[in-house]
């Protein structure tokens, strides 16, 4: 087995991969930018090094330092987790040139992916179908776009080459809009990922999202760990991830169907290690490719609950050489898990992000709560990188028994020093779609309102006024007196005031 | 001391009585507050009922998150009570609306330049932070007045991005 270790990443994720080597026994390698010198990551490795500023660009993102790195501490392996680099085949490879074993797949196949309109042309090939766009097209001008979009039909989406994250992404209703919709998205395309090129595919209306969990090891073998329901999005972005899918629910031929299709596609590229590939399923469900995620989801620990299997365990030792250590047939699932992702983003004013410094965080534990984060009390959530803050899964043997502790679990759950999203997930785990379990990608941005859901909770219109009357109270007590003192000539005689008795 | 909180339109008059009493309406409640470690996280016991719940200050009034419900809270002293005209705060003719940065990050695009009219919604600036970016929109129809910022900048959290002057409405009669 590998001996050492180097986690290019930061936040709950390299905290994640680090837990699963100090099981394994492999010797941790943190890598960490200016901002994140006190970060968990960086206090739970073995050792840790120094990266540069703390724009990604300038840290998180400098591949030649951290492979730098790596071979000056003798790392075996580099383990990229999600995001920055985890899906740049430049780094792979040259991983693989400088004698590192990259955790995930090979370079081609993150290549074969990871430009998602030839990725759509390569499963389409395989036999595989795609939610009809502009694929195998190349990339297209302003011009072209345009004229290509009313041969697909509004409404359509406007998608980034290299995309992911929802970054680079614009909903388009109709031709007039859609110049100033390819500028912004090309934009952040851009900014996001160095690529401004974007391509269009249809938007399908009442689409679920669901995923597949694939495994691969280098032999050839392939299997997957079922289906991830992630509809519940907002900008594109995932919020709550679930397993089993309510929506296919017992429909075990329609899930073996799928999970067939997810192998067929991770086999066209030559897959190995951990990925995902994201289906679109419609109304009547049909079911189409959308993308594959060429490394390990923020949303695994969802398939982890109901499988019981650690990938990233699993990918550490598949990437050493080993084969899995299961067969499709050992694969069991029980009971229902449920994750929230929870974000430093105000839900009562427009999700707009909040930085700061956490000063309080309490955790909720108890039967079937799981809890994966980076930060803690004292911590400062910085505007450079995600606002994400943890993932909360909960177990439950029903789905039903896994809203409730999800509930109980937001309840306790406090953080003070930034805003989160808590009561947005307590609102949604309310709401009767989400209960039923009938929502689709479109839900949390057309037919969800924090407002219109809390309705249905019951109102503590006297117990939020006194708790405010007394706060209020209380501090203004403590100003009169800090006010009263700095006010008074003599401070002796303010101070014998105070002490006199029945004053 | 006396004061009235109003909520959603309802108004709840309190009187401390000491430190553990309150009169609440009609009613004497026992009641008992404590800071969660000084924060601005508190449990409040009353009448042997237990709430948890913060309380922010926030636009010279009080947001109070309670089980997963937020509430916007104004209290006053009975003596303010008194004093209060009853104008309202509406988007009247001429009135200044000041953009600031809810975050610190970079303005990566500026769409509008100084004396330019702006629609209700229409974007004035693209703030990149945590990797989104965040589109800060006009609350109301109105003029560009000053524009402080450049596409390109970055900006600190509550910086001032630009200032914006409500249109005087055509609808209204002279």
């Amino acid at each position: 087995m590998f001996k050492k270790i180097l986690i290019a990443n930061r936040g709950e994720i390299a905290v994640r991969i680090l837990r699963a080597c100090r099981e394994l026994g492999i010797k941790t390698v943190a890598v960490y930018s200016e901002a994140d010198r006190q970060a968990l990551h960086v206090r739970y490795a073995d050792e840790a090094y120094l990266l540069g500023p703390s724009p990604a660009r300038e840290s998180y993102l400098r591949g030649d330092k951290i492979i730098d790195i790596a071979r000056k501490c003798a790392a075996d392996a580099v383990h990229p987790g999600y995001g920055f680099l985890a899906e740049r085949a430049d780094f792979a490879a040259a991983c693989a040139d400088a004698g590192l074993v990259f955790i995930g797949p090979k370079a081609s196949s993150i290549a074969a992916m990871g430009d998602k309109a030839i990725a759509r042309a390569t499963v389409a090939k395989a036999g595989v179908t795609v939610v009809p766009g502009t694929e195998g097209e190349g990339s297209l001008q302003d011009d072209e776009l345009l004229a290509f979009a009313p041969k697909i039909g509004f409404p359509l989406i406007i998608k980034a080459v290299s995309g992911g994250g929802g970054k680079g992404m614009r909903d388009v209703r109709n031709l007039e809009e859609m110049p100033d919709l390819i500028q912004s998205a090309r934009r952040e395309a851009e900014s996001s990922f160095g690529d401004g090129n974007v391509y269009l595919e249809k938007l399908v209306e009442g689409a679920r999202h669901i995923e597949f969990q694939i495994m691969a090891d280098q032999f050839g073998n392939v299997i997957h760990l079922g289906e991830r329901e992630c509809s519940i999005q907002r900008r594109h972005q995932k919020l709550i991830e679930e397993s089993p899918s309510p929506f296919l629910a017992d429909d075990e031929p329609l899930r073996q169907r799928m999970g067939a299709v997810a192998v067929q596609a991770a086999r066209a590229v030559d897959y190995a290690n951990a990925g995902t590939i994201e289906f679109l399923v419609d109304k009547d469900r049909n079911f189409y490719f959308l993308e594959m995620n060429t490394r390990l989801q923020v949303e695994h620990p969802v398939t982890e609950t109901v499988t019981g299997m650690d990938i990233v365990a699993e990918q550490i030792r598949v990437a050493f050489g080993w084969q899995l250590s299961r067969k499709q047939d050992d694969i069991r699932w029980r009971g229902a898990a449920i994750e929230c992702r929870i974000n430093a983003e105000d839900p009562y004013n427009g999700f707009l992000p909040s930085s700061g410094r956490i000063t309080l965080t309490q955790p909720p534990t108890g039967p079937g709560v799981r809890i994966d984060t980076g930060v803690y009390a004292g911590f400062e959530i910085s505007p450079y990188y995600d606002p994400l803050i943890s993932k909360m899964i909960v177990w439950g043997e029903t789905r039903s028994q896994a809203v409730v502790r999800m509930r109980r679990a937001l309840e306790e759950y406090k953080i003070v020093g930034v805003r989160t999203n808590i009561p947005f997930h307590q609102t949604m785990m309310d709401t009767y779609p989400f209960i039923t379990g009938k929502y689709d990608t479109r839900f949390v941005e057309e037919q969800f309102s924090m407002l219109d859901a809390a309705e249905n909770r019951e109102l503590y219109l006297d117990i939020a006024a006194l708790m405010a009357t007394l706060v209020a109270h209380v501090q203004m007590e403590h100003l009169a007196q800090v006010y009263g003192q700095l006010g008074k000539k003599s401070t002796w005689k303010w101070a014998g005031r105070r002490s006199r008795p029945n004053r | 001391m006396k004061y009235i909180a109003e909520v959603d339109g309802l108004e709840f008059p309190v009187e401390i009585l000491d430190e553990h009493h309150i009169r609440f309406g009609k009613e004497i409640l026992k009641v008992d507050l404590a800071a969660v470690s000084g924060q601005p996280l508190y449990s409040l016991i009353v009448n042997g009922e237990s709430f948890e719940g913060y309380v922010y200050p926030d636009e010279g009034g009080w947001q109070v998150l309670l089980l997963g419900r937020s509430y916007s809270v104004n209290i006053e002293d009975e003596r303010e009570k008194r004093l209060r005209t009853p104008e309202a705060g509406l988007a009247s003719p001429g009135r200044e609306f000041t953009l600031k940065a809810p975050m610190p990050g970079l303005a990566v695009a500026v769409p509008v330049r100084e004396g330019q009219q702006v629609e209700k919604g229409q974007i004035l600036v693209i703030l990149e932070s945590m990797k989104m970016q965040n589109e800060l929109r006009a609350p109301y129809a109105g003029t560009v007045a000053r524009l402080r910022i450049k596409a390109g900048e970055s900006v600190q959290q509550k910086q001032i991005l630009l200032n914006l002057v409500a249109s005087i409405s055509t609808t209204t009669p002279f």
